[in-house]
């Protein structure tokens, strides 16, 4: 028992330091974030700070229009995260608790339109867009990032429901319940953490993509947040100082959501529920 | 936004055929064409890449004076200027386009021009006072003129006064001086030549390049070097990169590992020399060092050839597929204005020349002094993207920044870059 | 896939329902699987098949495309570019998917029990991953710069001679890059086994210490075997990640200096989007897709088998 302080001490070093390592880069950019323009420009990103101003975030939520953007990102990010996980949760339901004809192919193919790099999707993507009409709309950016979640949110989902012990199906088949009813009264609460956690992930990709947001949107005032943040650098020059601003705001919902689930985290892929 | 129902049709049709490939190509491949019913309301939309925080604002000015004069709107889109770069095919593709879009002049205007897909714009140079011939020519493409030119901007050798004074040297004229100016500079314990040509802005070394190249071989071998019709492993061009190696010695070792906005720190902290740059320096430039920049033009190598100077011109551009044609040309009439271009200036910090010589410049004593050397050149060219192809740029990136590194390799780089430029060419 | 988190490995659910329920589908369950099928046809299947069909023309995204069958595909045999790219994506798929999936699952570990001060940890491994590409770009060329922080510290403990330009060497620039990379992925690596190892039943662990089997017993029998599912999930997104990898490379280095830090992803998106040939691009996309597939699926036919034995 008397080495138990010692014990913890030295976990509490190897975590902190661990912690302090990668957080090192973040506070970097905080650091940069409170840095005038000019004292960057003239000792360079990598110095200690010579100036200290507030003014960078005004100008990143203002004139960088990093205001609009967040309210596009979180139009774009929750709908497209909502929908995602409804379509992936009733694909793996039905994949996983049935036997259904190919539907290890089914989940395969679904698996495998995750595995394609984007970038041979994007000239496709924006002609499509266009022909359907609604290219340059939020509508084509939440369209696309349920389409291309879709598979892998399905294969992780499939993997919990195949899990679920069948004792239960049966029982509550042989009370004439239907599908859809097993699914919304037993499948799905049983599923509830691992849908938290898948959740969070989710939403921090949808909001962190950049890609599919300056594939599909052509207006300025339609982009969400990270396509706004590259559009503050410049042709030549780049403030620095107020994009590192403009990336303290925009990691603030994706650090919020990760904190507020951190417990669904640790709880998403266990079932300890089910015994 | 609209969709024509004829559109929608074919992609129901193209549903039901996903197996043909005719259907797949065309859906794909397919280049906006004309929205029957002919011109859409709204305001006129210019495609900006003048993303610096300042240059947009600008911009909006320029967009806002416009406005207020009534009668036809127009509405400015900001885009990060790497985004617009990759975007630039699709929007001058969609059936839908923007109808103004920011870009350059040169052979990049001409072979988006020879692939209809710019709007003719002669009529707004009809009777246009105040643009020089040379410009006029700049911006024509068989005949018609395709490209506005709003502004342009020099390139030279940037230094310090304040650090040349206290070196005790003065701005040389031919390499051989510009070799001694070095060996001072060295000796007094820094960098002669800062360069800034890291993975992030590779292109700066292609001022080198093609400096030497107009110095050598002459302004015309250059465009047609350019245009594919020499090969990079040609002897003349071997001439280039030989006078390049006896600068190398005084180039910054760490030269390919800091972006251009850092070697312009490192210039003006004293930590370098000099540097090969545009005049784009002078807007990462704290204000209270902008009196003490000064530059001089690049060293004359073979004396029998003209001098030739890079003078990049931006302006802006139509795209053919514009749903707003008479809108459009009433816009572009305005931004040839002295109003106009006057406005369009303060998106670089003063430190660009307005196209219509009737407008004001910042007036500043080194603006003069640029716009004196290139009223004296020879002939003008553009910049290596400017006059090839964005897609030829990378080919020169990696063949130069191979050469700063290793010069020693020089012949297999220029054949390496020669078979890479061929794709470019071919394709 | 043995999916099974609760110990020992039940058998895999049977048929529900009495036969003849399953001959004639329900609709419902038609459409629960359907209608996600026909979301990501849509919007990945499709495009995805237009751009196998450009894989076969020549097409620079402006003019009309010329069919050119094969010759793409020949064209990547004697591309060297192409070479150096498809080496160095499989030394990123060696070193990153395997650090990061030993580093995640070594935090996970470190970080598993609940005390004091282990929420403010997982919140810094995970800070990274929600961290914009823009700033993370900027921090970690800030950091690799000549006189940055990494030279810095390497001269402040006296190994002057270690001092680099990290990305602009051809020799370093690859490695370089995969640090940022792996300082993304570790926090999201370590999340998914976090949960995967709550899910273990702490009961195993209890009789292995009555047994009196080492720690490192109890981590090869128990835990490794318990984590199989948390596996296959963890290697599908390795896979998937290391395959795709292409933000941080590309904003760091533009797989440059010539060419020395090209991966496939980035080598297909410069082609695409600077050269202009997107037929040559695609052709690129598909081999990347092809190699994706090909282990994933060599994997997950076998668990299948594992599953059904």
């Amino acid at each position: 028992m008397s080495r138990r302080p010692l014990r913890t001490g030295g976990y509490h070093l190897v975590a902190g330091g661990i912690s302090l390592l990668w957080l090192l880069p973040i506070i970097l950019v905080v650091v940069t974030s409170i840095r005038s323009f000019d004292d960057v420009a003239a000792n360079g990103v990598g110095s200690l700070p010579h100036s200290f101003t507030l003014d960078n975030f005004g100008q990143a939520w203002v004139d960088g229009g990093e205001f609009q953007a967040m309210v596009n990102s979180l139009i774009v990010t929750i709908p497209a995260v909502i929908i995602t996980l409804a379509l992936g949760a009733i694909s793996a339901f039905a994949l996983s608790r049935y036997d259904l004809p190919f539907r290890r192919t089914v989940l395969l193919v679904m698996l495998a339109g995750n595995l394609l790099p984007p970038q041979i999707l994007l000239v496709p993507v924006s002609k499509m867009a266009e022909m359907l009409g609604i290219y340059d709309t939020l509508g084509a950016l939440i369209g696309v990032q349920i389409g291309f979640g879709l598979g892998f949110y399905t294969f992780v989902l499939y993997g919990f429901m195949r899990a679920i012990p069948n004792e239960i199906q049966q029982a509550a088949v042989i009370d004439g319940a239907t599908p859809l009813q097993l699914f919304w009264r037993i499948i799905l609460p049983l599923t509830r953490p691992a849908l938290a956690s898948l959740a969070a992930l989710a939403f921090t990709w949808v909001f962190n993509d950049l890609l599919w947001s300056i594939t599909v949107i052509r207006t300025d005032s339609k982009f969400p947040i990270t396509s706004a943040l590259l559009g503050l650098q410049g042709q030549y020059v780049s403030q620095w100082n107020v994009i590192a601003a403009g990336s303290v705001i925009a990691a603030i919902p994706t650090v919020a959501v990760f904190l507020r689930f951190q417990r669904h985290f640790v709880a998403g892929l266990a079932l300890g529920a089910v015994k | 936004m609209t969709t024509t129902g004829f559109s929608r049709r074919g992609f129901l049709a193209g549903l039901g055929a996903v197996g043909a490939a005719t259907a797949l190509g065309g859906c794909v491949t397919s280049t906006g064409s004309q929205a029957a019913g002919g011109s859409a309301s709204g305001p006129v939309t210019l495609q900006s890449n003048l993303s610096a925080p300042s240059a947009k604002a600008a911009m909006q000015a320029l967009v806002d004076s416009f406005n207020k004069k009534g009668g036809t709107q127009a509405s400015l889109n900001t885009v990060a200027s790497e985004t617009f770069r990759t975007q630039l095919p699709t929007y001058l593709t969609s059936a839908n386009p923007p109808d103004v879009l920011t870009w350059y002049a040169g052979s990049v205007a001409r072979s988006y021009a020879g692939k209809n897909l710019l709007l003719d714009v002669s009529e707004v140079w009809n009777g246009l006072a105040g643009y020089s011939d040379a410009l006029k020519q700049l911006s024509t493409d068989s005949g018609k003129q395709i490209f506005i030119p709003a502004s342009y901007y020099f390139w030279g050798m940037f230094y310090r006064k304040s650090n040349f004074a206290k070196w005790g040297v003065t701005a040389p004229t031919t390499w051989a001086e510009f070799l001694q100016v070095c060996e001072t500079i060295k000796s007094k314990g820094v960098t002669p030549i800062g360069l800034g040509a890291d993975n992030s802005t590779p292109w700066v070394a292609s001022g080198w390049f093609d400096y030497l190249n107009v110095r050598i071989n002459g302004a015309n071998y250059h465009r047609e070097l350019l245009a594919g019709k020499h090969s990079f492993a040609d002897p003349q061009v071997h001439k280039v990169f030989d006078q390049w190696k006896t600068a190398l010695p005084y180039f910054d070792p760490k030269g390919t590992a800091l972006s251009f906005q850092d070697a312009t720190t490192n210039l003006l902290q004293g930590r370098t020399g000099m540097m090969l740059i545009g005049t784009f320096l002078l807007d990462t430039t704290p204000k209270e060092d902008v009196d003490d920049i000064d530059f001089f033009r690049f060293p004359i190598v073979d004396p029998n050839m003209p001098l030739v100077e890079e003078a990049p011109t931006d302006g802006f551009y139509a795209s053919a597929h514009t749903q707003r044609k008479p809108q459009t040309l009433e816009f572009l009439k305005y931004l040839t204005t002295v109003e106009a271009q006057e406005a369009y200036l303060k998106s670089s910090a003063g430190s660009s020349l307005p196209a219509n010589s009737t407008a004001k410049d910042s007036g500043t004593p080194l603006i003069t002094k640029g716009k004196e050397m290139l009223n004296k050149a020879a002939d003008l060219t553009q910049f290596f993207n400017r006059d090839s192809s964005d897609a030829l740029q990378p080919t020169a990136d990696a063949a130069l920044i191979k050469f700063i590194q290793h010069p020693e390799q020089i012949d297999s780089i220029l054949t390496d870059w020669q078979s890479a430029a061929k794709k470019v060419w071919t394709s | 896939m043995t999916a099974t988190l609760t110990a020992p490995a039940a058998a895999p659910p049977s048929p529900a329902g009495p036969r003849r329920k399953r001959r004639t589908l329900s609709p419902t369950l038609l459409a629960f699987v359907l209608v996600p099928l026909l979301v990501e046809t849509l919007w990945v299947f499709w495009p995805a098949l237009q751009g196998v069909y450009l894989s076969f023309t020549s097409w620079d995204g402006v003019s009309a495309a010329t069919l050119v069958g094969f010759g793409n595909y020949a064209e990547l045999f004697s591309d060297p570019t192409f070479g150096k790219a498809f080496l160095d994506t499989v030394l990123w798929l060696v070193l990153f998917g395997g650090l990061s999936a030993v580093g995640g699952l070594a935090m996970a570990m470190l970080l598993l029990k609940d005390r004091r001060g282990v929420g403010f940890y997982r919140a810094a491994l995970f800070t990274p991953v929600v961290f914009s590409l823009v700033a993370t770009a900027l921090i970690w060329q800030a950091i690799y710069q000549p006189n940055g922080l990494v030279n810095t510290v390497l001269g402040a403990i006296g190994l002057d001679s270690w001092q680099h330009s990290w990305l602009s060497d051809a020799n370093t620039a690859l490695y370089a890059v995969i640090v940022p990379a792996l300082w993304r992925q570790i926090g999201y690596i370590m999340v998914l086994y976090l949960a995967g190892l709550k899910g273990i039943d702490p009961t195993l662990y209890e009789a292995a210490t009555v047994d009196g089997a080492s720690k490192w017993q109890q981590f090869t029998k128990i835990t490794l075997p318990q984590l199989s599912s948390v596996n296959s999930v963890v290697l599908s997104v390795i896979i998937i990640d290391s395959l795709r990898s292409f933000d941080v490379v590309w904003a760091l280095t533009r797989g440059g200096p010539y060419h020395s830090s090209e991966l496939l992803s980035t080598y297909m998106y410069s082609t695409a989007f600077q050269s202009l040939r997107l037929g040559y691009a695609s052709a690129l996309a598909v081999v990347i897709f092809v190699l994706a597939f090909g282990v994933i699926l060599t994997y997950l036919v076998r668990a299948f088998r594992d599953a059904d034995a």
